[in-house]
C-alpha cells in the first residue's frame, strides 16, 4: 500500500473576473511510500500547494484521484493520521501558544488531559517555545508561529506529515534544529512530504523529489540519481602534464579539459580509463577520480529553463 | 464537534465586542432593579395587581428590546463564519479528521449555543429581580430565553449562508440589519401598510410569499409576550379582532421560521461542502 497515491490529478481553476483557465495540475500521478522524505520543488504558481490541498480535499480536483493509506481522501477518515502545516498558516490569535496546541490536537482526535499535555511540553521543548506557552501568540514573531505550526503539525504523532515551506521565515539556527527534528521522525518510520523553494535543504533531508512547472511533473527520482552527472569526471594527478600527454589525451577525447594538473573528460567511462592507462603508463600518478555531480539547484534551473522553452 | 463549540465560545470571550455586549446587559439589569424599587415605594400592592405589573414589565420590555437583542447577537457573532474562512485557518481545519458539515454545524451551535446561555443571564437575571420584588413567580417567563434564541438562530442562518457565500462579516451584518428592522416588520404589517397602497395582485402574492417564506423574529415576540399573557395563540393564522383590534399570533410564524432556518443551513452546508479552499 502507498501512503500517498494519486492518479491523472488534474486540476483547473477559473479566475473569477476574467474567466481565464489555469491549469495549476496536469495528469499528475506518483506515489509516495512509507518512511521516505519526498520534496516537491517548483517555480512559485507551479501547483506545489495545488496538489496539497487537494491530498487534504481542501480543494477538489476537476479531474483523478487520490488516496491516503489507500483511503479515497473524500472520505476525511483519510486525514486520521495526517498533520498538515499550510503555508502562512494562521491561528486564532486570541489563543496562547498551549491553547492552539490543544484545540488543534483536539480536533485530531487526541484526548486531553495530562497525556496530551505531556505530549506539549514535549513539543514546545522541542520547538524552545516552552517559555512562551502561556503567551498569546499575537505577541510571537514569524519564526516564532512557524516553528508552533510545525509543533501543531506534530503534536499527534501523525504517520504522515505534509509541509508546505516548513523553515520560511525560521533562522538558519531553528532551520537546522528543523532538519534534526524531521530526520528524526523519519527514522521512526513516519513519511514526511515537503513542499520548498530552499534547494540546499531539500537536497540535505529528501530521499526523493519531484520537479512541477507550470502544473506538469517533469522530472521525478532518487535525489542522489538526480544530482549525478553520468559521463562527466574528473582526473587530478601529482606531477605536472607534458605536452606529449596532453596531445595523446586529446586523440582519445578531442574536447578533453587538461590543465596543469587536471583533466575532464564527458565522454563516459571507456575513454576515463583509457585516459588512465595513459597516465600510468608515462608513470604519472593519480591522485584522485571524481564523477563529478551537480547541486539540486543547478539541476533544478536547468530543468526548468527546458521545459520553459519547449 | 465539542472542540469546535468550544473554541467558538473562546472567540466569543475574546472579542471586545463582547464586553459591550455584556456591559449593556448588566446596565438593562440595573435599570430594572432600580425600577422595582420605584415602585415599591408605592406600598403593598395585592398578589393579583402585583402579578399583572410584573406582565406589564415583562412585554413591555420584550416590546422595547427585543428586536435589538436579537441585533446585538447577530453582531457579537457575525464575524465566526468570516474569520473561520481565512486563509491558513480553513486549510488548517479541513485537514483535521472532521467531515465539512460537523465543522459547520459545531460552528453554528456554538453561536447559538452562546447566545442561549447569554440570554439564560440577562433574561434569568430580570426574571430573579421582578419575582423577588413582587412575590409572583411565574416560569412561563423563562420560556421566553427559548423563543429569543429560536429568533436569532433564524436569522443567524442568513449570516452563515452570507458569511460563506461572501467572506464578509460586513455584509453579513447589513443584511441581517435590513431583514430584522426593515423587510421583515413590513412583511409583517403588509396588509395594514402595503396593500393599501398597491392592489396589483402579483405585488400582493410577492410580499406574502416573501412573509411566508423569510424568518420572522419579531413574531417570536409576539409569541413570547402571548404566553406571559396567557392568552391564546391560534394554530394556522394571525388573526386581528376587528372589533376589538385585539391580535392573535399563530404558531405559523416560529415554524416557518424554523423551517427556513432547516432549509438555508443545509443549502450552507452543501455549498460548504462542495467548496474548495
Ligand atoms: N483559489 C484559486 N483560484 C484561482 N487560481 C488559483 C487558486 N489557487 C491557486 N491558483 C493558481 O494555481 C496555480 C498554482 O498555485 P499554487 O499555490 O499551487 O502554487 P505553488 O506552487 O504553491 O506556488 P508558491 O511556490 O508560490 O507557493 C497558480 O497559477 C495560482 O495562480
Ligand atoms: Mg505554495
Amino acid at each position: 500500500m502507498h501512503v500517498i497515491e494519486t492518479q491523472n490529478l488534474y486540476k483547473e481553476y477559473t479566475q473569477k473576473f476574467s474567466k481565464q483557465k489555469v491549469n495549476a495540475l496536469n495528469d499528475f500521478t506518483f506515489n509516495v511510500e512509507q518512511g521516505e522524505i519526498f520534496g516537491l520543488l517548483g517555480p512559485n504558481g507551479a501547483g506545489k500547494t495545488t496538489l496539497i490541498k487537494i491530498l487534504l480535499a481542501i480543494t477538489f480536483p476537476t479531474n483523478g484521484s487520490a488516496k491516503l493509506f489507500g483511503t479515497d481522501v473524500k472520505n476525511h477518515k483519510a486525514k486520521a493520521k495526517v498533520g498538515y502545516l499550510p503555508e502562512n498558516h494562521k491561528f486564532p490569535s486570541y489563543l496562547t501558544g498551549e491553547q492552539v496546541l490543544s484545540y488543534y490536537g483536539e480536533l485530531s482526535g487526541m484526548k486531553g488531559g495530562s497525556e496530551m499535555n505531556k505530549r506539549i511540553d514535549e513539543m514546545l521543548g522541542l520547538m524552545n517555545l516552552a517559555k512562551w506557552r502561556k503567551t498569546k501568540i499575537k505577541k510571537y514573531s514569524k519564526g516564532m508561529m512557524q516553528k508552533l505550526g510545525l509543533a501543531q503539525s506534530m503534536l499527534s504523532d501523525p504517520d504522515l506529515i505534509f509541509l508546505d515551506e516548513p523553515t520560511d521565515g525560521v533562522d538558519p539556527i531553528g532551520r537546522k534544529e528543523i532538519r534534526d527534528i524531521l530526520a528524526q521522525i523519519k527514522s521512526r518510520g513516519k513519511t514526511i512530504f515537503l513542499n520548498s523553494h530552499l534547494l540546499s535543504e531539500v537536497e540535505m533531508i529528501c530521499d526523493r523529489v519531484a520537479i512541477l512547472n507550470k502544473g506538469d511533473l517533469i522530472k521525478e527520482g532518487n535525489v542522489e540519481d538526480l544530482t549525478k552527472t553520468e559521463n562527466v569526471f574528473a582526473i587530478h594527478t601529482v606531477e605536472s602534464l607534458s605536452l606529449e600527454i596532453k596531445q595523446k589525451i586529446l586523440l582519445i577525447d578531442k574536447n578533453a579539459g587538461i590543465g596543469e594538473k587536471e583533466i575532464n573528460t564527458e565522454t563516459g567511462l571507456a575513454n576515463l580509463n583509457k585516459i588512465i592507462d595513459i597516465l600510468r603508463s608515462s608513470n604519472i600518478s593519480i591522485q584522485s577520480v571524481n564523477q563529478k555531480t551537480s547541486t539540486l539547484e543547478e539541476l533544478f534551473i536547468n530543468v526548468i529553463k527546458k521545459d520553459n522553452t519547449n | 464537534m465539542l472542540t469546535i463549540i468550544q473554541n467558538t465560545f473562546r472567540e466569543a470571550l475574546a472579542k471586545k465586542i463582547f464586553y459591550g455586549y455584556y456591559i449593556f446587559y448588566a446596565i438593562v439589569i440595573l435599570i430594572m432593579i432600580f425600577l422595582v424599587n420605584m415602585d415599591s415605594v408605592e406600598g403593598v400592592m395585592s398578589l393579583a395587581d402585583s402579578k399583572m405589573l410584573v406582565q406589564q414589565v415583562e412585554t413591555g420590555f420584550f416590546t422595547l428590546s427585543w428586536n435589538l437583542i436579537i441585533f446585538f447577537s447577530l453582531i457579537s457573532t457575525a464575524s465566526f463564519i468570516p474569520s473561520m474562512l481565512e486563509k491558513g485557518t480553513i486549510d488548517l481545519l479541513i485537514s483535521k479528521p472532521i467531515s465539512r458539515p460537523i465543522i459547520l454545524i459545531s460552528k453554528f451551535l456554538g453561536a447559538v449555543l452562546f447566545v442561549f446561555l447569554s440570554m439564560v443571564f440577562l433574561l434569568g437575571s430580570i426574571w430573579l429581580i421582578l419575582s423577588l420584588k413582587s412575590g409572583y413567580w411565574d416560569p412561563k417567563f423563562l420560556l421566553s430565553i427559548l423563543w429569543i434564541t429560536l429568533a436569532f438562530a433564524s436569522m443567524y442562518s442568513v449570516v452563515v449562508i452570507i458569511g460563506l457565500t461572501t467572506q464578509s462579516t460586513v455584509v453579513a451584518i447589513l443584511v441581517s440589519f435590513f431583514l430584522i428592522f426593515v423587510l421583515c416588520p413590513l412583511l409583517s404589517l403588509r396588509e395594514a401598510v402595503i396593500f393599501s397602497l398597491v392592489s396589483n395582485d402579483t405585488v400582493k402574492f410577492v410580499f406574502d410569499f416573501l412573509y411566508y417564506v423569510l424568518p420572522k423574529p419579531g413574531e417570536f415576540k409576539d409569541i413570547a409576550n402571548s404566553m406571559i399573557l396567557s392568552e391564546q395563540i391560534n394554530m394556522w393564522k394571525n388573526s386581528v379582532n376587528t372589533e376589538t383590534g385585539i391580535f392573535t399570533i399563530s404558531w405559523l410564524s416560529p415554524i416557518s421560521s424554523v423551517l427556513f432556518m432547516l432549509a438555508v443551513m443545509a443549502y450552507s452546508i452543501f455549498y460548504f461542502s462542495k467548496k474548495d479552499y
